[in-house]
């Protein structure tokens, strides 16, 4: 049995003040998938995202990227993943060819390497004539380029996107969705989350839907957006919100 | 498009066949580049404020008090003051450097750039304090030459200069990165400096010798870590030493290793890193 791009096991994250932002969530993704993970906002999406890239610690549970453990193992297992954060973690007086860069760094990609991938990340996300301008002066949809090239620049095997789009013009959408969809095709497994349900849609075969730190509901594209009223009308009853609107009239 | 470089290949065969990584020496080194850039940017901040505040030192002591005191152990008084100004500069500047780039980096947020990435906690901890030996260093040596130009000061042993230096160095790059990762606050981050870094430094014995305070308040000076500090750089510029020899040598390097066991263990607990 091949092993898979992604694993976790019984997760379970409780913070400080003792709220459970996951509570028991086990998902599996074989690798090559386009996974798509959705919820509401603070269902546990970017918690579950935080403990596989190791920005948050998990309290119980594993977590298993291509088969390293990514607590044990945490220096293998993060060569292999690429962050796209929902925020911009970003240092705002650096420029983009730095942030890139230095991210391309800490992932221990030699000078060369690193040009080569810059330049190609620069030109595909349309920064040339951005580069050297600080962070902080960038638009929104810029600066969500950024991001994405960062995310790249180690050619990550398991891309992992939260809100990606989020804040974007259409043009740009487009045109992550077109790359998004080639680099998937060449062999990288991606988990997307995402409010735009027709872009989980166009873009992803798995779905998951994850409400109050939980898994909800889980399957092919197909098989949750198959019946009447499509992935909307799935989503919202996975997530509890259909019945609570029921309630409500 | 293809998007397929070495680093996928590289990646696997390092991670799929169970062997542990080495040492990151090309995410260490992007660490020390990234500060320093970092640093580069507020220039005056980081160097010319030290200096200048050195080079007011010199004239006042120089010539202004020290032409009205008479020696100490046989040297000027701005002899004996200067190896003191340059280790109050020396712990600022590591101080200063390892808790703002720490804070700083938690507070926006780019902190996550480093924990997502393959970088031991050793490897975090390494490229941190490389950053602050250099800017402390570098502030420093700034001092030492111009004390040198004016003729204030001399070295009777540069590698005993070099030690202190670079320990002490050592030593407040460590607190601040406790003091950084500890802090929620700008006001808890200069709290450590207010309440602790500069009373214990002025009472440390820039200005006066241990004999020269009454008996009872003696104490004060040798139960305080900054009187071994400015007092062994003192003794690698002058020759002027009040503590048994070593004694200074071994608690410093005490200190290095139990702020770097705190420090490693802080990291390994995701302390003020993870959530």
């Amino acid at each position: 049995m091949p092993v898979p791009a992604l694993k976790v096991s019984n997760l379970r994250k409780v913070y400080r003040r003792g709220t459970v932002a996951v509570d028991d969530l086990s998902l599996t993704i074989p690798e090559g998938e386009f996974f798509g993970f959705l919820g509401p906002n603070g269902a546990g999406k970017s918690t579950t995202i935080h403990c596989i890239t190791g920005i948050a610690e998990p309290t119980e549970g594993t977590i298993e990227i291509f088969g390293l453990d990514a607590v044990k193992d945490y220096r293998e297992a993060r060569r292999l993943v690429g962050l796209c954060p929902q925020e911009f973690n970003v240092d705002p007086f650096a420029n983009p060819r730095q942030i890139v860069d230095w991210m391309g760094g800490y992932f221990g990609m030699p000078a060369r390497l690193r040009k080569e991938r810059i330049d190609m990340l620069m030109e595909r996300f349309d920064l040339i004539a951005h580069q050297k301008k600080q962070f902080r002066e960038l638009s929104g949809g810029l600066k969500r380029r950024v991001v994405l090239a960062r995310a790249l620049v180690h050619d990550p095997r398991l891309i992992i996107l939260d809100e990606p789009t989020a804040g974007v013009d259409v043009e740009l959408r487009r045109v992550l969705w077109r790359y998004l969809a080639e680099i998937n095709k060449d062999g990288k497994t991606i988990l997307l989350t995402s409010h735009y349900l027709e872009e989980v849609e166009r873009l992803c075969r798995q779905v998951a839907i994850v409400a109050k730190g939980k898994i909800a509901r889980e399957g092919t594209k197909d098989e949750i957006a198959g019946r009447p009223g499509g992935l909307e009308q799935a989503y919202l009853v996975a997530t509890g919100a259909e019945a609570d609107h029921v309630a409500g009239q | 498009m293809t998007i397929e470089t070495p680093m996928t290949a590289e990646a696997l065969a390092t991670a799929g066949n169970g062997r542990p990584l080495g040492i990151n020496w090309i995410g260490l080194g992007t660490m020390v580049r990234r500060e320093v850039s970092r640093m580069i940017r507020v220039p005056i901040q980081a160097f010319v404020a030290p200096w200048i505040s050195a080079l007011l030192f010199i004239f006042i002591f120089g010539f202004v008090v020290g032409s009205r005191i008479t020696q100490i152990g046989g040297h000027r008084y701005l002899e004996f003051v200067l190896p003191g100004i340059i280790m109050l500069n020396v712990v600022n500047a590591a101080f200063l450097q390892s808790s703002s780039a720490i804070y700083f980096s938690r507070f926006v947020r780019f902190i996550e750039e480093i924990l997502v990435a393959p970088m031991s906690y050793a490897e975090m901890i390494a490229g941190s304090l490389s950053v602050v030996v250099l800017r402390a260093s570098i502030t420093g040596v700034g001092i030492l030459v111009i004390g040198l130009a004016f003729g204030a000061t001399h070295i009777e042993s540069w590698p005993l200069f070099l030690f202190w230096m670079v320990s002490v160095s050592g030593v407040f790059g460590l607190l601040g990165i406790i003091v950084g990762l500890w802090s929620k606050s700008f006001e808890q981050l200069n709290m450590p400096v207010v309440f602790f870094l500069t009373p214990l430094s002025m009472v440390g014995g820039v200005f006066n010798t241990v004999g020269m305070l009454p008996p009872w308040l003696r104490w004060l000076a040798w139960g305080n870590p900054f009187f071994y500090f400015i007092n062994g750089i003192r003794g690698s510029m002058i020759g002027f030493d009040e503590t048994p020899p070593g004694l200074g040598i071994g608690l410093t390097l005490l200190l290095l290793v139990v702020l770097g066991l705190t420090v490693w263990r802080l990291y390994a607990k995701g302390y003020g890193l993870r959530e």
